[in-house]
């Protein structure tokens, strides 16, 4: 019983340890690292995407180039939103 | 032709065609691939959990620890309501590392080297998790397009950015992989292709370079199936905790 009481004890002093320094800087650095390869792709994703609507539409609607022009640059403010947005989790994770 | 970058991505048929309706279902060495990779899961997984002691084995220790990386990636991304998809991300993540390590050892094929692998991996998330978003807050999931506190005139403008910033994710989901994984490949071959062309009086010098090409794809395979897995679990965040 006695034994079995110091065992729970010393896990639970083990799982605070481990809990302390369970975000070393390696790992961190591995999260920012991942979110590094998410910025490029996002921006350049969200241009493609508007400008793809925008092609889409224009063909609709028979309006040719305005609606390209329109999306491609709501695309491109789209894309540095995405940016903004994964720069704003980073500093909160920090 | 074996001196070309491109040739280690050609997908041949492998064994009899298979056409069903005009539709070429033939076994391929991408389906090979994938096939031992799906194995090679499931085999590693089972001898790692077959002796369930308190001291662990190499492979328990190891198959423990992909189990609490996971978990760990879905209580602090997407908090504890998204428990129950905790299957679905663990084979997720799962299987883009083993494609992408299995395609790491020579003579072998990179099936997240293709964009179609990867593009119906990023189509099959985002029309789940847009069904969940629906089913969890009703035709309250729109809001997610209309921020709040925008002024009256800007709001048409505001929600049409928002919604290409929503249509964009399987594109750069799936984009990603694939770029990352191809380009790696390619220049792995080229530099290779270098060592070969240099002989032995210069091909030391991109020898050392694909060494530490290697290196750095063994990196890489690692960091994009954990970006995969963590943009799962953040766009399951968002369905699941609506706030903007």
């Amino acid at each position: 019983m006695f034994y079995n009481k110091d065992f729970k004890t010393r896990l639970k002093i083990a799982k605070s340890k481990l809990k302390k320094n369970f975000d070393t800087e390696e790992e961190k650095r591995g999260s920012y690292m991942g979110f590094a390869f998410k910025l490029g792709t996002d921006l350049v994703a969200a241009v493609a995407v508007g400008t793809i609507i925008g092609f889409i539409l224009d063909s609709w609607f028979g309006t040719k180039p305005w609606l390209i022009i329109i999306f491609f640059f709501l695309g491109a403010i789209a894309g540095i939103l995405n940016v903004i947005r994964t720069a704003n989790r980073m500093q909160e994770k920090d | 032709m074996a001196t070309n970058p491109m040739h280690q991505f050609t997908v041949h048929r492998m064994g009899p065609e298979i056409k069903i309706a005009n539709i070429d279902l033939s076994f391929t060495n991408a389906s090979l691939f994938m096939a031992i990779s799906a194995f090679s899961i499931f085999i590693f997984l089972f001898l790692g959990t077959k002796e369930k002691k308190l001291i662990p084995g190499k492979l328990q220790l190891i198959s423990e620890m992909f189990y609490n990386f996971v978990a760990k990636m879905i209580s602090d991304t997407a908090g504890s309501k998204a428990k129950p998809y905790f299957p679905f991300i663990f084979s997720l993540f799962m299987f883009i590392l083993f494609c992408n390590m299995i395609g790491m050892l020579p003579y072998s094929f990179t099936v997240t080297s293709h964009i179609i692998v990867t593009l119906v991996l990023a189509i099959f998330i985002f029309v789940a998790v847009t069904i969940i978003g629906f089913m969890k807050h009703g035709i309250g999931y729109l809001k997610l397009f209309v921020p709040s506190g925008v002024p009256a005139l800007l709001l048409p403008l505001i929600t049409v950015i928002e919604i290409i910033s929503y249509l964009s994710r399987p594109v750069s989901l799936s984009v990603r992989l694939f770029a990352n994984m191809m380009a790696g490949h390619t220049m792995l071959k080229v530099f290779g292709g270098f060592v070969i062309s240099l002989g032995l009086l210069g091909g030391w010098l991109p020898l050392g370079f694909s060494v530490a090409l290697t290196g750095l794809e063994i990196l890489v395979a690692f960091l994009q199936a954990y970006v995969f897995a963590i943009l799962t679990c953040i766009y399951l965040n968002d369905a699941l905790n609506l706030h903007h």
